[in-house]
């Protein structure tokens, strides 16, 4: 039940903090009249595409695996710290 | 920092009773000697003038009863179980402390800062989150002040000087110091609760709860801040408008807080 709730509670961590990374570049990129293309291997993160004056932001696959590590990383440090504190005397 | 003209006041929730220290929020008790009780008894008296009693009602030096009483009610100060009431006004102490600062520095420490508990009522979730919007708003504004004047002076060395960004972004750190807490209040619905504000640290005390209430409370702050920063995020890539992100970025920063990197993230997961 720990490692699950630690694994949600992570991935959704994760989530907001890629997607507000991504969201902010894509903002700042499109109110500059710029492109963006940011991924990881075939993994697209954020990219921002443009025809004519309209510019669109797209949020790739990429932020769920983001989102994903990082719920598997808390999961494990929060197994780490609960062993931590079973060995802990008293 | 502690003066001889400082009061010492139980905060809201803790009563003396029968020579027991009690504290209905925490829902813990500490028992009191005869010294202790004296000082109790005299709560709202100046420090100095306690100390005075103390010194009379038990045949020790002034000095030493100063020193005994000042080094109580520092540490009931430091347990949350009582704030310090100040005779004379923040200016003044706040000069006091500096001048405190300045002569502790080659040791590399800093003065300490009291501790100020606040009752919550949480009858009602609305009644929740004003007391937290009242009580904090002199630290959220703190942080607001804090946190503009940095972003100011990053944008003047990048040759960017702007205050349309420093205001937003001090604002909505500061905004969001009261929504994280006063989303927790809201998730305490019923629960005796008090904000207590430690140095930089704000924390909501409250009495025991179930497990699945306490993981709760715990996500519910820096969830509900997050949400509402991402929804900001979401909005401002909507209509490319990069100042709802500036706004939106400091929220979604306590998404970390989700996390075993923080207590509310521990708590959330019973470590």
């Amino acid at each position: 039940m720990r490692a699950l709730r630690a694994l949600a509670l992570g991935t959704v961590a994760v989530a907001m903090l890629a997607y507000a990374v991504a969201a902010a570049a894509a903002a700042i990129v499109q109110a500059e009249g710029g492109r963006l293309d940011v991924h990881v291997g075939p993994l697209v993160l954020v990219a921002v595409e443009r025809s004519g004056d309209a510019a669109a932001a797209v949020f790739g696959p990429g932020l769920l695996a983001v989102a994903a590590l990082g719920g598997l990383a808390n999961a494990a440090a929060a197994a780490l710290l609960a062993r931590h504190a079973r060995r802990r005397p008293g | 920092m502690l003066e001889a003209g400082d009061r010492l006041v139980l905060a809201d929730g803790v009563v003396l009773r029968d020579g027991t220290l009690v504290d209905a929020v925490a829902h813990a008790s500490w028992p009191v000697n005869a010294t202790g009780a004296l000082v109790l008894a005299r709560s709202g008296c100046a420090l100095g003038d306690v100390a005075d009693d103390v010194a009379a009602a038990f045949v020790v030096p002034v000095a030493r009863a100063r020193a005994d009483v000042l080094s109580f009610a520092w540490h009931l100060n430091r347990l949350a179980l009582a704030n310090v009431d100040r005779k004379a006004g923040r200016v003044r102490h706040a000069l006091a402390w500096l001048g405190l600062a300045v002569r502790l520095a080659p040791a590399g420490a800093l003065p300490a800062i009291t501790v100020r508990r606040f009752r919550l009522d949480t009858r009602t979730i609305p009644r929740a989150i004003a007391g937290v919007a009242r009580a904090g708003a002199g630290r959220g504004a703190a942080i607001a002040v804090g946190v503009a004047a940095l972003v100011a002076h990053v944008g003047l060395l990048a040759g960017r000087p702007s205050v349309l960004v420093p205001a937003a972004v001090g604002l909505a750190a500061g905004a969001g110091l009261i929504v994280h807490e006063a989303a927790h209040a809201a998730a305490l619905r019923g629960i005796p609760s008090a904000l207590v504000i430690r140095g930089r640290r704000v924390s909501v005390l409250h009495a025991p709860a179930g497990p699945g209430r306490r993981a709760l409370v715990a996500a519910a702050g820096p969830g509900v801040t997050a949400i509402v920063g991402t929804g900001l995020l979401a909005v401002s890539v909507s209509y490319a408008t990069p100042m709802l992100a500036l706004v939106g970025g400091p929220a979604v920063v306590h998404a970390l807080a989700l996390t075993v990197l923080a207590s509310d993230g521990r708590t959330a997961c019973e470590l």
